[in-house]
């Protein structure tokens, strides 16, 4: 699989993977049981720089590209699905917009810090209200002085959301305006107003802080205003564009540490007097893995060399993000069929993975929502 | 007192093969036991400054090997890299190393790892030292800076031994005397963005071409073959005791324990 990549690529996959292997990888079970952050890998993580893959060099990051973005974050979630799912989401809906749409001075004041890791990023749209349907958001932000924005938002299962120092917020700065009075506006931890509500108690990714996030009439200066007043939509459609190949990348890599438990365990379960990988059925089941996960990811890569190549990109990540997620499901879910009952215990990782993989289909938009999109842009309507 | 360290590397095979192995990105990684050797010359540069070359010889497509270097801080690569390089033994790779490193001087140190972790001879570090006139210390563990002399440690059978050597000089880095760093992304950017890797062949390196690779080679490998080993699994049974015993007995009867 890797043979068409470039040494970069490799040498990206080969320090990241022996660095998720020893410090992630052995305690990807404990933290994902006692739902608890790993700050200690992280803080590590961030003077590597995979909090900053894509940001230029000037501004702090490594100023890689999109294909060693999606192999780190494949890396990663091979390791610990939840670590997978804070590092794509900060680069990719956190950092990345701030990139392309903020100003000189807010790159300046907000990026060398979220490249490092210092401080962690967060995508606040999901509102009990509105979701899938984002025009439908109620956050509202009214000018009061003319200096400052008061934001008044409940924003729910923010990922990052227990531990985001810098915080997108899509809010409506024009109630008239429909989906054209959608804004965004960045909202740092600690302003008064901002509270964390309750960790979700999720299925899975549950080492990554998931939470609801309110704002009760925050003031925070204009200057914080993302873009222009009225381009939310299009700036949250932007970033989700590279979130969703991230997203993908994420399902990559739990199905590929699915399928390397999968083929360790039918290797070494004897059952009828041999192994159970000389057992056809077993056999059947890890030939649709192996091809199914090549496949979702040589997606995945499309995706991301169209990116580089500046080339339009939404119709291949949406793609990517639905075939690699529904792979996922279904290559954990296999593995888990291969463990038998040892793959429903707490004994073998592959339970995770099976509770990991489900929620690929749900956030970044849901299966159904991505298979709207490429339906509608194959049609032409 | 600034430092021109020269760390020697190998691209290793992953795993082996009954089938003749292409060596690349994809079979091969970087020789785990050159780690501790480049993390030694990058912290001795870090301490009293300088430049660290990592140098190896290979096919082009090992060129990753020096590029990871890079990534980890070494300041430029070289990689030996010619035709006639290929088949070489420990002795005719020793001495391609050896033209490199003259045409690489001035130098203050030379580094190796202990040994590599696909044919594990041990052998090319002393004898690329032999081959320069160089003092050689194997097996160091940790190394002080005086000047013109360094002081280097290294621990043998439960004895240590500090030796004081002037430079010029080489060592081999025991494997456990440092852990090497870890590659981060920007250092991954920089390497291929900022640095190069330099190709010298055997014409660059003035070798006669019945010195090196296979025609300078004074050992023949016969034939390889994979060994199986068979593994048997038993139960001990009786109480905790009786089997904690037994299994100490058998261990010591094995001479596994002492």
């Amino acid at each position: 699989m890797d043979s068409f990549l470039s040494e970069k690529n490799r040498i990206v996959r080969q320090s990241v993977r022996a660095f998720c292997e020893r410090e992630l990888m052995p305690i990807a079970g404990e933290i994902d049981n006692e739902a608890r952050f790993p700050w200690e890998v992280v803080e590590k993580m961030g003077k590597l720089c995979y909090f900053g893959i894509q940001v230029p060099r000037t501004l702090g990051g490594a100023g890689l590209d999109s294909v060693n973005y999606i192999i780190l974050i494949e890396e990663i979630s091979r390791a610990c699905a939840s670590i997978g799912l804070c590092v794509t989401v900060h680069n990719s809906v956190a950092v990345y917009p701030i990139l392309a749409f903020g100003s000189e001075e807010q790159k300046r004041k907000w990026v060398p810090a979220l490249a490092a890791g210092e401080k962690i990023g967060a995508f606040c749209l999901t509102e009990p209200n509105a979701g899938s349907d984002a025009a439908g958001i109620e956050a509202t932000a009214i000018r009061d002085d003319g200096n400052h924005y008061v934001v008044n938002a409940n924003k729910v299962f923010v990922t990052n959301g227990g531990i985001a120092d810098i915080c997108l917020f899509f809010v409506r700065t024009d109630p008239r305006a429909g989906r054209r009075g959608i804004s965004v506006i960045v909202v740092e931890r600690g302003t008064p107003g901002f509270v964390v509500g309750d960790l979700e108690d999720l299925c899975g990714m549950r080492a990554n802080p998931v939470s609801s996030i309110r704002l009760y009439d925050c003031r925070v200066p204009k200057e914080n205003l993302l873009g222009a007043e009225g381009a939310g939509l299009n700036i949250g459609l932007a970033a989700l564009d590279t979130g969703r190949m991230g997203i993908a990348a994420q399902a990559v890599g739990i199905a590929q540490a699915a399928l390397e438990e999968a083929v360790r365990y039918a290797k070494q379960r004897r059952q009828f007097g041999v192994a159970i990988a000389k057992h056809q059925a077993v056999q059947m089941m890890i030939a649709d893995m192996a091809t199914q996960l090549d496949a979702a990811r040589l997606l995945v890569y499309r995706a991301a060399v169209l990116r580089d190549k500046g080339k339009p990109f939404s119709q291949a990540s949406a793609m990517a993000k639905n075939y690699a997620s529904e792979t996922a499901s279904k290559v954990t879910d296999m593995a888990v069929q291969i463990h038998g009952g040892y793959g429903y215990s707490k004994s073998y990782p592959v339970e995770r993975y099976y509770r990991d993989a489900r929620v690929t289909r749900i956030y970044e938009g849901t299966a159904e929502i991505h298979r709207m999109v490429i339906a509608r842009n194959t049609l032409g309507i | 007192m600034k430092f021109h360290i020269i760390v020697c590397l190998k691209s290793v095979i992953l795993s082996m093969s009954d089938k003749p192995i292409d060596r690349s990105p994809d079979s091969c990684e970087l020789n785990p036991f050159d780690r501790p050797a480049l993390e030694t010359a990058l912290r001795m540069k870090e301490k009293y400054g300088g430049i660290v070359t990592a140098l190896s010889m290979g096919p082009e497509n090992c060129m990753f090997a020096l590029y990871e270097a890079m990534a980890m801080g070494v300041d430029q690569g070289v990689l030996v890299c010619d035709s006639a390089f290929a088949g070489a033994d420990t002795l005719a790779t020793s001495t391609t190393l050896a033209a490199a490193i003259k045409k690489l001087a001035p130098f203050d140190l030379v580094l190796f790892g202990t040994r590599t972790a696909d044919s594990d001879t041990g052998q090319v570090g002393p004898q690329t030292a032999v081959l320069l006139d160089l003092q050689l210390v194997t097996g160091v563990q940790s190394i002080e800076n005086h000047g013109s002399v360094i002081r280097v440690e290294r621990s043998m059978d439960s004895f240590r031994e500090k030796y004081e050597i002037f430079l010029p000089a080489a060592l081999t880095i025991h494997p456990n005397s440092i852990q090497a760093r870890d590659v981060g992304l920007i250092g991954i950017e920089v390497a291929f963005e900022d640095k190069e890797v330099k190709k010298w062949n055997l014409l660059d390196l003035g070798l006669s071409s019945d010195r090196v690779g296979e025609a300078g080679s004074s050992t023949r490998v016969n034939s390889v073959s994979r060994v199986d080993k068979e593994r048997k699994c038993e139960i001990l049974t009786g109480t905790n005791e009786d089997q904690i015993e037994e299994l100490i007995r058998r261990l010591a009867d094995s001479g596994l324990i002492g």
